[in-house]
């Protein structure tokens, strides 16, 4: 029975680890994601639209399998750390046999391996020592340089580079995985929320997604906010005076606009959006006598504030809509956009004791303004903004950003960085005749490869070529020297 | 199975090359029109129709080496690239000084980009690798770019506070760099085929196939009583007509449904005829094929003339509201791009059916160009790595996450898993030869998807380009 355990858990351990697996998981991961952007999710669509998209048979469908929010779903997070697994389980399959490839560099090729090797060549040499200088010499021009590798006679030569490149797709997958460690680092123990703010207060309540709120250790307080706009009136610049309050006292203060937040203890603030709260602030105003009689006067009025005109009449702001809409008779709030303001004022006359519902603009069949006493004209008006900013908190991010450099190290390493080894062997074939065997191998790029390999024979054999000549100069002074001797 | 021999179509030749001559001096005389009208020789409209018109000069002259078998033309093609590629340049400048940013901010903007570095990327395919008639299949993309851009929206606009980041240019910069790198493994895995001797028969199906496919999802706007739905434009604002958020306002142009439709019956039938040649297992059905190719090419320019002139003019009613409306080009990129493109791929079909001979002499042998694939793959994979990294980096800024499984991101992804694949099965499992070229042109199809696909069939945060 142990045994068998053994047996299966083997097998277990193999599909894991195949090739095999890792591409059928991520042709799942390929298929559901893509299910993921065709079909409406729910976090991000109103509940209507998707009434309005599927059958109800069909969304009680998708909900249950949770195909409507397939990248929170368990079954997916489920895939993804399965593929994670995967690779963990590939390299560590793998690894063992690469680490001793990587440890133990093969420094002294014999017969076999030599018979086999696909880029070799054979340098016919005079003399064996003299050969193996003129191949160092030759590495060393082409700035590949060697090691002399002892063997029982004599010695050969090994010169390699860029052996790393071997551990290159383990550098890679690891990098995958940290990446894969930061996302779920942040799935687990980050959050993101929203914080409205007006300038002038603080606020340490985040709004999160699911409508609960978050209570800070500290609080964020808005001393101003402002938007810039474009001639067409598209936003160009959205600001934030924000200022943090640690234990009451000011820690921080930063300018935040979009795309560079504010960042304390881990938190983040970002400017995400800038609006106008639609309520008023301030109204100014010029009251002229509706009878010609008396000065004009300048007022300014916030929401049910009175401001005496005369000591007869007051006025009173009663109302203000930001964006109206007449409709049976009545006044009604469009929206919260400043787009069509009209403010509703009551002048009480004390002598006359009477009130008149003033509208700027005037409003037909609703304004009396008529027999108001004054006649108002509208100088500035001041709505409230507020600054919408995008809190969170991801820890795991560094670990994202960490994967991402090491996988751009491990991409270089795996396309452009090739681990390249030349031997150079001395081989007598015992008959006095010496030849020396360069071999050589390359983990990628064989082409250019084999291209370089030609230039390191063309090499060697130059620098065997002055020896040549050398060797045949002194036989030639050495038969002059007999001769001269022989003249004598 | 004998291969059948296609005869030369001499008289069909000299209509294809005095058609395409013909298209090139209208496009001419508009450009004329054009400077006239603006009074402005140097307007980046004018240089972007002057790069129009020079790749389509080289796009007619690989075509016309196509018919006539003349070598030379592919020299001069080079060179119509090379100065198309100058006036794109003074575009992409010009742009680029009256936006005061990179020209990165919209569709129309990114095409402009991208057009560029495909020019750019085909001139040094050309030299270095050596492959001279990869203009042939990335010319006609840039053409389709190119037109795309005539109808887009293509005022400055000034940039919105989430695009005012220098990661915008990396990102964006990034990504056309990658999708051109892309596009060219495409061109490359497709020349493969032809070196590897893939029978012509089988490009006959996937042009086909293709074509019938376009067909299909311009026929997803056939109204019931022969209509064609497209969306209105109001072209005060220059802009789609909405009625809600979101949702687009239809016009019905009459009849245009019923041409599409015949249409699509002409290009439907190569296909059949190519099934039929199998079945029966007579040849008699592919030279049909062939000849159906060709009248399929002249109903699909027929489809595409009548689509511009019905779009250009005319009101037309709507069922979704009240009155008439205009429509226009712009509101119809992805129909034209797809009646473009299906012309493109079956005139390159041609090319091939008559040249075959000239086409393998001319380019490298087959296993050049399968290495030449996966080291132009090797390019493209990091560089869609850092695109992701960076864009990534740039949404943490702007909007506070890294990942949310936008539809665009999520594609993004999927088209890096899709090259990671080709890679893994490549290097781990020795796969060469076809199945790597199959794989390389599935990954640049997700690409086009995730480039085009996704702005306009699945919105989101994205909402940019």
């Amino acid at each position: 029975m142990d045994l068998s355990f053994r047996k299966s858990s083997r097998k277990i351990w193999q599909t894991l680890s195949s090739i095999k697996t890792g591409v059928i998981l991520i042709i799942l991961c390929v298929i559901f994601s893509a299910a993921g952007t065709v079909i409406l999710q729910r976090p991000m669509t109103d509940p209507e639209d998707m009434q309005r998209a599927y059958s109800p048979a069909m969304l009680r469908f998708l909900d249950a399998t949770g195909l409507t929010d397939v990248f929170h779903a368990r079954w997916f997070v489920a895939l993804l750390i399965l593929v994670s697994f995967s690779i963990v389980a590939a390299s560590v399959e793998r690894f063992p046999n690469s680490w001793r490839y990587f440890a133990r560099p093969y420094k002294s090729p014999d017969e076999t391996f030599r018979r086999a090797l696909t880029t070799q060549s054979h340098i016919a040499v005079e003399d064996e020592e003299k050969g193996l200088g003129a191949a160092e010499r030759a590495l060393q021009k082409l700035g590949l340089g060697s090691e002399r590798i002892v063997r029982t006679n004599s010695f050969s030569l090994f010169s390699e580079r860029n052996r790393i490149s071997e551990m290159a797709v383990y550098i890679v997958h690891a990098s995958l995985l940290l990446i894969f460690l930061g996302g779920i680092v942040d799935a687990l123990y980050g959050w993101r929320g929203f914080l409205m703010l007006t300038p002038g207060t603080a606020s340490n309540q985040v709004e999160m997604n699911n409508g609960s709120s978050k209570a800070l250790k500290f609080a964020i307080r808005c001393d101003d906010a402002g938007e810039e706009t474009y001639a067409d009136g598209s936003p160009k610049k959205w600001w934030s005076k924000l200022a943090v309050m640690d234990d009451g006292r000011e820690v921080s203060k930063k300018e935040i606009v979009v795309n560079d937040p504010l960042t304390y203890q881990g938190v983040r603030f970002y400017q995400a959006t800038f609006g106008r709260t639609g309520k008023l602030v301030s109204l100014a105003l010029t009251a002229t006598p509706a009878n010609g009689k008396g000065p004009a006067q300048d007022i300014s009025l916030g929401l049910n504030q009175i401001a005496a005109l005369d000591p007869d009449t007051k006025v009173q702001l009663a109302e203000f809509i930001p964006d109206y809409v007449v409709q049976d008779g009545r006044v009604y709030a469009r929206s919260n956009d400043v787009v069509n303001p009209a403010v509703h004022m009551i002048v009480t006359s004390v002598k006359n004791n009477s009130a008149v519902n003033v509208w700027l603009p005037e409003i037909p069949g609703i304004a009396e303004n008529a027999t108001s006493p004054y006649v108002f004209e509208a100088k500035d008006l001041k709505t409230g903004i507020f600054t919408g900013l995008q809190v969170s908190h991801e820890p795991g991010q560094w670990s994202v950003w960490g994967g991402v450099i090491l996988m751009a190290l491990g991409l270089t390493l795996v396309f452009y960085v090739t681990h390249v080894r030349i031997w150079v062997v001395p081989v007598s074939d015992g008959h006095g005749h010496s030849t020396l065997w360069v071999g050589g191998s390359a983990n990628r790029n064989r082409d250019a490869f084999e291209i370089r390999f030609r230039q390191i024979v063309a090499e060697i054999e130059k620098e065997l070529k002055p020896a040549a000549a050398a060797a045949m100069e002194r036989q030639a002074r050495a038969v002059a020297g007999t001769a001269s001797i022989a003249g004598r | 199975m004998a291969r059948a021999k296609v005869e030369q179509h001499p008289a069909t030749g000299a209509a294809l090359v005095v058609g395409v001559g013909l298209s090139i001096a209208f496009l001419l005389f508009i450009a004329f029109l054009n400077v006239v009208k603006s009074g402005n020789l140097l307007s980046e409209a004018n240089l972007l129709y002057a790069a129009l018109v020079f790749y389509a000069g080289a796009g007619a002259l690989y075509l016309g080496f196509g018919v006539t078998g003349t070598e030379s033309y592919i020299k001069f093609a080079s060179l119509a690239t090379w100065a198309g590629l100058i006036a794109n340049s003074g575009a992409v400048a010009h742009r680029w000084y009256e936006a005061g940013h990179p020209p990165f901010a919209s569709l129309y903007e990114m095409l402009l980009s991208f057009v560029w570095t495909l020019a750019a990327l085909t001139l040094i395919a050309e030299k270095k690798y050596g492959v001279k008639v990869i203009g042939t299949v990335t010319m006609p993309v840039a053409i389709v770019g190119v037109i795309l851009m005539q109808l887009l929206r293509s005022e400055v606009r000034p940039l919105v506070p989430a695009l005012q980041s220098t990661w915008l240019h990396v990102h964006v910069t990034l990504a056309m760099l990658a999708y051109a790198a892309c596009a060219l493994s495409f061109a490359l895995a497709m020349m493969f085929l032809i070196q590897d001797k893939v029978k012509t028969e089988l490009f006959l199906m996937a042009t086909s196939i293709f074509t019938v496919g376009t067909y299909a999802a311009i026929l997803t706007r056939f109204e019931r009583w022969g209509g064609f739905n497209v969306v209105a434009w109001d072209a005060e604002n220059k802009s789609e007509v909405f009625l809600s958020r979101g949702v687009r306002l239809f016009v019905t142009i009459p009849d245009l449904g019923w041409l599409m439709l015949l249409v699509f019956c002409a290009v439907a039938a190569p296909l059949v005829l190519f099934l039929l040649a199998r079945v029966r297992k007579d040849d008699g059905f592919l030279n049909l094929a062939n000849r159906a190719v060709f009248i399929s090419i002249l109903l699909q320019t027929l489809a595409l003339a009548f689509f511009l002139l019905r779009t250009r003019d005319g009101r037309y009613p709507s069922l979704d509201a009240d009155g008439l409306y205009a429509t226009n080009l712009a509101a119809s990129p992805f129909i034209l791009s797809a009646l473009v493109g299906g012309i493109f791929a079956n005139l390159l079909y041609l090319l091939l059916l008559w040249r075959r001979d000239d086409l393998e002499r001319l380019l490298p042998d087959a296993d050049a160009l399968d290495r030449i694939t996966y080291k132009t793959i090797c390019i493209a994979f990091p560089l869609l790595t850092l695109m992701i990294a960076a864009g990534a980096f740039w949404a943490n800024r702007a909007w506070g996450s890294y990942w949310n499984w936008d539809p665009k991101e999520t594609w993004a992804a999927i088209t890096w898993l899709v090259y990671a694949g080709y890679l893994h099965m490549r290097i781990t499992r020795g796969w060469r030869g076809r199945r790597a070229a199959y794989f390389a042109i599935l990954g640049f199809a997700v690409v086009m998807f995730t480039f085009f696909g996704v702005t306009y069939l699945l919105p989101g945060l994205h909402a940019y380009a």
